[in-house]
């Protein structure tokens, strides 16, 4: 049993897509190949599920007289759930979180059809060492309620009447065009990215922690996002990155890069010093605690800019020595 | 570039290459000296057409950089997971895999000799019987055949569950593959489960989302395995300073695996193990191990789980120290200010972050944080993050405390706009 097995790879996903018609063009198979393949696999697979002359063919396919491509076997494949699948799918079942996905009911059911199957991992297997204690109770009826009604509303694209605590301890009730569900391993927290719905329009985007919903009512309406996520999450960037200078001290430019790899970044190495200059873009609700990471690096790197970013990091940095020094030079 | 193939047979170098690539995202062609440049360059073309838009190529005063830049938080995908379906292998293989599936589509159980005979018979293709065996002791263990013994005589049948159908039965499955598919326990499974059924994942983003884990999976089923069945493993291990060889602070030890630990804040992952030769435990960085390989039983691996149990509780973050480091430390105390009235929030975060510490109130407007910790580096390295509230620090050790009042004075300087000193 491995997860590196052909099986699972995109030419074996190619060739099952074109069995899947009994008789298929050349046209049609090249844009599978396309949809399917990697981006220069169109210049590998087309030879060879097109019958050669040489035989270097898969020998999946055979020319017809009209000059398409019938397949060899009788059935569109299907692919049988592999072990790896199952023993994934079990072990998942263990997972806290899988309660908001699945009902009582239907988990019980999954739990008995894989009885005989080992999970491929157990939950006191891993243990994140600096995870929030914090964490959402994802076994709570109402919270498990609320998720189901969200993710249905993704998919039908429904405003939402959402009554729920603000971080500041205000209540808001308003309706929301819900479009995408955040989770975070380091909060343990659901966030809910949305559009306010006003007066028949959408504006602006915002995140709401499902942890601080009280009251969740559908309202019949739909409609489309009418903004792609991507250009609604480019809309919440920082307009300007943040620049930063890290040396190599402390090993600091492979712990900085690890630390921050989940962000969007461009950096460029001084050989001559061996420091790295980096660029990161970041949401702008998040700005705090890039701050406080950053800072945690101590003086193994130095926040260059936006100027307003670097005196928020001036200040705490100043604060901080005044508590410990009794004074400010 | 002749000869060049999307395909790879093992995991390896491309795991090392893509995650150089999209880690540091600043090396050149010459950088990359482990290798040949002809290796170089079919790592980074595989790469360029596994990853299409998100490797970058800049041109900096070095040269021109390959880099992976990705807004991980608001990726529906993780693109690294495209490394697991590169695998290679023969035409032999995808015709073979195609055939078999068809032949038993129907449900219907065969013996060797029949499925032989029928491959003939329905496709015109002639296979040897010991290939055929092969392929067929393969997929039963990999699960998508069923072999059953009759007499001496074995039945194969194809298995019959598919993605498709478990969607259709279980309400929800599908959504839930599609959050896991981008979690960090086998992430790359969930993707081709979509991928098999169609579906994709449109709905769920991971904040905090450390996509280079998918490449250290490649590791964990034989650690976990070990796990489960109280096993020692062979590590092959390379430092950070010089990963093309194993060496003096790599190279192989014998371990005995207690548990992947991951760090949600540094975005690296470990696996806590006990070293018998050495007779501590120790955390190995899962990017840094090469290969995993089954060694002997442990016997008293139970003891072992124990003792690793009870070691938990000094543990901060992920280090053991050693024991002789351990006598010297005292239990870090931190004290910070802030008011109670007006800035609860800061209480909240001590409260959800002080992990083994315990945390009480020692004046009006101060808490102290006490932790007693193996490694006071990590306890500090966290207390970091709350810089502009930290009173007085006690315990650890002499040089830890003074390495923050150091830290604290290059800051001032380096923010004050005074020259500082280098740091050590």
């Amino acid at each position: 049993m491995t997860i590196f097995h052909e099986m699972y790879g995109a030419y074996f996903r190619i060739a099952a897509k074109v069995l899947g018609q009994p008789e298929i063009s050349e046209q049609a198979l090249r844009q599978i190949v396309q949809q399917e393949g990697f981006r220069d696999s169109v210049l590998f697979v087309p030879q060879k599920l097109i019958p050669q002359p040489d035989g270097s063919d898969w020998g999946l396919l055979r020319r017809t007289d009209s000059g398409m491509l019938r397949r060899i076997t009788q059935h569109a494949p299907q692919m049988p759930l592999t072990l790896l699948q199952k023993r994934w799918l079990k072990a998942k079942l263990s997972e806290p979180v899988m309660q908001l996905f699945l009902s009582d009911e239907t988990s019980a059911a999954l739990n008995d059809a894989l009885r005989d199957i080992k999970p491929l991992y157990t939950p006191e297997m891993f243990r994140t060492v600096d995870a929030f204690s914090d964490c959402d109770d994802f076994s709570d009826p109402l919270y498990r309620a609320h998720f189901r009604q969200i993710v249905q509303a993704i998919r039908n694209g429904e405003v939402l009447l959402i009554r729920f605590r603000s971080g500041g301890g205000e209540r808001i009730h308003t309706r929301f065009l819900p479009f995408a569900l955040e989770y975070s391993a380091k909060n343990g927290k659901f966030r809910l990215y949305c559009r306010r719905f006003r007066a028949g329009h959408l504006t602006g985007t915002g995140l709401i922690n499902l942890g601080r919903i009280e009251k969740i009512t559908l309202t019949g309406i739909r409609m489309s996002q009418q903004r792609s996520p991507a250009e609604l999450f480019a809309a919440r960037k920082c307009t300007e990155p943040v620049t930063i200078r890290v040396t190599p001290a402390r090993n600091g430019v492979e712990r900085f890069m690890m630390e921050f790899a989940s962000y969007e970044k461009h950096s460029e190495l001084d050989t001559a010093t061996g420091c790295c200059t980096v660029q990161l873009w970041y949401d702008r609700q998040d700005e705090t605690e890039l701050l406080i990471q950053l800072l945690s690096f101590g003086p193994v790197l130095e926040i260059l800019g936006p100027p307003a970013f670097r005196a928020k990091a001036a200040e705490r940095v100043a604060k901080q020595y005044a508590l410990l020094f009794g004074q400010q030079c | 570039m002749a000869g060049f193939s999307e395909l790879i047979k093992s995991f390896d170098k491309t795991r090392d290459y893509i995650r150089d690539f999209f880690i540091y995202g600043f090396k050149r062609r010459g950088d990359f000296q482990r290798r040949s440049s002809r290796t170089y360059d079919d790592e980074k073309r595989r790469a360029e057409s596994w990853l299409g838009d998100v490797l970058c190529a800049d041109d900096s005063v070095r040269g021109r950089q390959i880099s992976i830049s990705v807004d991980c938080g608001h990726i529906y995908e993780n693109p690294l997971c495209q490394a697991y379906c590169a695998k290679s292998f023969t035409d032999n293989d995808i015709r073979l895999h195609m055939l078999l599936l068809d032949l038993l589509a129907d449900g219907s159980t065969r013996t060797l000799n029949e499925i032989v005979d029928g491959l003939l018979d329905q496709y015109d293709a002639a296979f040897e019987p010991q290939t055929v065996r092969g392929k067929l002791k393969e997929y039963t263990a990999e699960g998508l055949l069923i072999t059953e013994m009759r007499g001496k005589t074995a039945y194969y049948r194809r298995s019959p569950e598919t993605t498709q159908d478990f969607f259709a039965q279980y309400d929800g499955l599908a959504d839930a593959v599609r959050f896991f598919s981008l979690g960090d326990r086998f992430g790359e499974i969930g993707t081709e489960l979509l991928r098999s059924a169609g579906l994709k994942n449109e709905m769920f983003l991971r904040k905090h989302h450390y996509i280079v884990h998918t490449l250290e999976d490649i590791l964990l089923p034989e650690i976990l395995e070990a796990i489960t069945e109280q096993r020692a493993v062979l590590l092959r291990t390379f430092s950070a300073k010089s990963r093309e060889k194993a060496d003096a602070k790599g190279g192989t030890f014998e371990a005995v695996p207690m548990q992947i630990l991951s760090s949600v804040q540094t975005g690296r992952r470990y696996l806590a193990a006990y070293l018998p030769a050495e007779r501590r435990f120790h955390a190995f960085r899962l990017d840094f191990i090469r290969t995993v390989k089954p060694a002997d039983p442990v016997q008293d691996y139970n003891n072992l789980a124990d003792a690793y149990r009870r070691s938990l509780r000094h543990v901060f973050g992920v280090s053991f120290a050693e024991r002789k480091d351990v006598r010297n430390v005292k239990p870090m105390r931190l004290t910070f200010r802030f008011d109670p009235q007006t800035e609860d929030f800061i209480a909240d975060r001590l409260q959800r972050e002080k992990r083994i510490g315990t945390l009480s109130r020692t004046g009006s407007d101060l808490y102290t944080l006490t932790a007693d910790a193996f490694d006071p580096n990590e306890v500090m390295h966290w207390a970091k993050t709350l810089i502009g509230r930290i009173v007085a620090v006690g315990g650890g050790n002499a040089a830890v405390r003074e390495k923050f009042r150091r830290d604290i004075r290059r800051m001032y300087q380096m923010y004050g706009g005074a020259p500082h000193d280098d740091l050590s």
